[in-house]
């Protein structure tokens, strides 16, 4: 029952969206309005579809209907809520169906943010191409990825359950729906660049259409990283949170594009430049995340996150394929119209930073996505079989990091069109003058490595001139209205949300390099082989081993051990890293013990259960900083929505200040205005 | 802080040919760059008997490789600082000597897959490979036991 609801919400999705694009192509070709909002209305019922089977399968998992072969695969009686309501993306079918109501709900916010221009052929071939990619991921459910499928022969009393993984942390209950926010999310703004490029409209409006989705897209997707990020550090065990394996890079590229859209539609808004650029960033963004989906959810991989295997992986390619073609392929047609007036006059300026910048994502996303694919292409073309070493990632990525930092530390005091000698000097002198401090220090203070240190120095470069600019903003509203401290600091937030959320959004990213900079730099790891009672010290930590316990269930067989530690006399506590061994699976799935503290993480795993002479390994890793890193993500959230948050009174167009960070308040571009007026329906 | 308006002014374009150039020559050496440090970095995934042929055509040869056999039974020795082990694929053998304690589930049998590099200059028929890293072998997919679904 649950399952022909399931399916039947299906199937209305699937219609209502192939529909909607025929209603669209309709309308748009006759060129009639009423046909266009009629076909937007077709928006609602794709979401309707989608709530209704994602609510028949979640109802299904709750209630155990062991009728459907996902709820056997995934759920038993014995898992907690959480986890069922979880299992929802927990394998291949149920993220379909995740993403599919996930990108109904996109489309109908939008559809309904832009309801007074429903006839407006932008929107209403941007609403077309949304609905194109729904209707597709749709179809997948009503072939190779049906999520009703029903369980072939007796119904089972209980289920297999969650992969004991994805079941042992409650980060696994909010990671993936985050990621899916943020992957999905592009395809707004992709839409728009599609129909930009289909109506030939193709100055800034589609960017001022999107810049809020895009926004919240990418921070979701940033949080989303983290959080997975944080889950392998929490309950992989190995110790790291970041292995380059292929499903976190799959994550990543997107992101890497994606974060450089973000900062080159500034230029287009500002100088109505890199209009080519910027529709390929975004087309390449949702390519991107369709790869990354055909890479987790195919089957391809051979990797820690491989939890999948389907025939789903054609039709993911062919779409990839077809949306790739259908990009490239507007681009060229369009060539003619993409030309851009403007050009870069000095390298040394806004535009000029934000170009370097690009460049360095395109290339940051260029080499980690060549070390993703390259043994796929390999095997496929010759049918061997290797990996790329994190060596690879690690030394290739550093410096473009490194670069990256400098870029943020320098570009927002640089003006825009050409920089004089002593407008840097004022801005920079002081910020470069921390930074170069902040590198001394370290090198006195006996800090090892040159990469940590130019991390720590261009950091504190970076913090210095967020500090300046936050400093002068607040000293410029007291001086104009006075008032104490927080209220200016308040009232010069919101009035450019943009700016000083962008700032907050870069001291977020200082804080994630340092703390990435420090915890792969100068995390000691040993491992120690204690019988009961013995004491051992790793940098002037003192960790006792007090015995082990063992639960034996019919599912598993848990070691865990007792661990006393201690620092300069204080005992901070006795910590329980253990051991699971699945008698059917010859995986053994340890679960690490983790003391997190504001300057270092303890992280205690057990490497080995006791032998024969009541023998332990234990895993310990000290790590500083860690903790920052999550903290960091934090703040980039805080920071976005801060950037998000709508304004008041200035609701509507004069949204204007893009995403762009930094950009001063100023009016919108000649050009941006003049377009949109030509834009107004006839 | 305040810029001036935009103004559009067509410019002559002399070293556009220049830039072009400047590009293409920083693009090839970056490309350059990646490959090589792509091709430094591969490590090819081998069964022991591909391994062992590989090394014995190039001995001094130390590349990285993950070594995929099953451990011979028996052969299984606990050292101070490590294990040792002949690893099989039931035509082939190759000793390893792996740093580090092996994983939980290690024992006599067990598929793994090793990652290391052969012994330079190892001409013995059972060649010595050094290891660093011991992985075992398992399917993606993850069954839980007792309860069977369709029966």
């Amino acid at each position: 029952m649950k399952g022909a609801l399931g399916f039947g919400g299906i199937t209305l999705g699937f219609m209502a969206a192939a529909l909607g694009v025929i209603t669209m192509a309709v309308g748009i070709q006759r060129r009639d309005g009423r046909i266009m909002a009629t076909g937007r209305q077709f928006v609602f019922m794709v979401l309707l579809g989608a709530l209704v089977a994602a609510g028949a399968m979640e109802w299904a998992l709750v209630t155990h209907d062991f009728s459907l072969a996902y709820v056997v695969r995934n759920h038993a009686r014995a898992t907690p809520l959480l986890y069922t309501v979880a299992a929802l993306w927990g394998a291949l079918e149920g993220s379909i169906l995740l993403w599919a109501l996930i990108l109904a709900g996109y489309l109908t916010v939008t559809v309904r943010r832009l309801r007074a221009r429903a006839s407006d052929p932008l929107v209403a071939w941007a609403t077309l191409v949304g609905l194109v990619v729904a209707a597709f991921f749709f179809a997948l459910m009503l072939g190779p990825a049906n999520p009703f499928r029903p369980t072939p022969g007796l119904i089972p009393k209980d289920g297999l359950g969650p992969n004991p993984l994805l079941q042992n942390h409650v980060l696994m209950a909010i990671h993936p729906p985050m990621l899916y926010l943020g992957y999905v999310g592009m395809t707004i703004p992709f839409s728009f660049a599609v129909a930009a490029l289909a109506t030939g409209r193709v100055g800034e409006g589609w960017l001022l259409e999107t810049r809020r989705a895009t926004l919240v897209a990418w921070a979701f997707l940033s949080v989303g990283i983290v959080l997975g990020a944080w889950w392998s550090y929490e309950v992989l065990g190995w110790g790291g949170y970041w292995a380059w394996d292929p499903v976190e890079n799959a994550s990543f590229i997107p992101w890497l594009t994606a974060t450089a859209f973000l900062h080159s539609v500034v230029v287009q808004e500002r100088r109505g430049m890199l209009r080519v650029w910027n529709l390929s960033l975004i087309i390449a963004t949702f390519c991107l995340t369709i790869l990354g989906t055909f890479l987790t959810r195919s089957g391809v991989l051979n990797s820690v996150h491989a939890f999948s295997q389907s025939t789903i992986g054609a039709w993911l390619l062919t779409f990839l394929g077809l949306a790739a073609a259908t990009g490239i392929g507007l681009i060229a047609w369009r060539g003619d119209r993409l030309r851009t007036p403007g050009r870069i006059d000095s390298p040394v300026s806004r535009e000029g930073a934000f170009l370097a910048n690009n460049l360095l994502f395109a290339g940051f996303a260029f080499v980690v996505l060549l070390g993703t694919v390259f043994p796929l292409l390999v095997e496929a073309l010759r049918n061997e079989k290797l990996s790329v070493g994190e060596p690879y990632f690690d030394r290739m990525t550093v410096p473009i990091g490194l670069a990256l930092l400098f870029l943020m530390a320098v570009a927002p005091a640089l003006p825009w069109r050409a920089a004089s000698g002593p407008v840097l000097r004022r801005r920079l002198a002081g910020p470069a003058w921390v930074g170069a401090l902040t590198m001394a220090a370290c090198a006195v203070l006996g800090a090892r490595g040159v990469a940590e240190i130019v991390a720590f120095g261009l950091g504190a470069f970076a913090v210095a001139g967020i500090v300046r600019q936050y400093a002068l903003g607040v000293a410029a509203t007291r001086r104009a209205s006075g008032g104490g401290w927080p209220g200016a600091l308040r009232r010069t937030v919101a009035g450019n949300r943009h700016l000083y959320g962008g700032l907050v959004v870069h001291f977020a990213v200082v804080v994630i390099a340092v703390a990435l900079a420090a915890s792969m730099g100068y995390t000691t790891k040993r491992e120690f082989r204690l019988v009961q009672g013995q004491r051992v010290t790793l940098q002037s930590h003192h960790f006792t081993y007090l015995g082990s316990t063992r639960h034996q269930t019919g599912q598993k067989d848990k070691f865990q051990a007792r661990i006393r530690v201690e620092r300069g006399g204080h005992d901070l506590g006795v910590y329980a890293p253990a051991l699971s061994i699945f008698p059917n699976s010859p995986q053994a799935i340890g679960t690490p013990s983790v003391r997190t503290g504001l300057l270092r993480d303890v992280y205690l795993t057990l490497v080995s259960s006791p032998d024969q002479d009541g023998r332990i390994t234990l895993g310990v890793q000290i790590g500083p900083l860690v903790v920052w890193l999550w903290i960091g993500g934090g703040i980039l959230a805080l920071g976005t929505a801060i950037a998000v948050w709508p304004a008041r009174r200035i609701r509507r167009r004069s949204t204007g200040r893009g995403p762009d960070p930094l950009a001063p308040p100023a009016p919108t571009t000649p050009s941006a205005d003049e377009e949109l007026l030509a834009e107004a329906p006839a | 802080m305040i810029d001036p308006p935009v103004v559009l002014v067509a410019r002559p374009k002399p070293k556009r040919m220049r830039y072009i150039v400047a590009g293409g020559l920083c693009a090839a050496a970056v490309l350059f760059l990646i490959v090589g440090g792509l091709s430094r970095n591969i490590v090819y995934f081998r069964t022991v008997s591909e391994g062992v042929t590989a090394h014995g055509k190039a001995p001094d040869d130390t590349g990285r490789l993950r070594l995929a056999g099953a451990v011979l039974t028996g052969s299984v020795e606990r050292r101070p600082d490590g294990v040792t082990f002949v690893v099989t694929d039931g035509t082939t053998r190759a000793r390893v000597l792996h740093h580090g304690d092996p994983p939980e589930l290690f024992k006599d049998g067990a598929p793994v897959v090793c990652e290391g590099h052969f012994v330079k200059g190892d001409r013995a028929a059972v060649p010595t490979f050094d290891s660093d890293r011991i992985m075992i072998k398992h399917g993606a997919e993850y069954r839980p036991p007792s309860v069977d679904a369709s029966k």
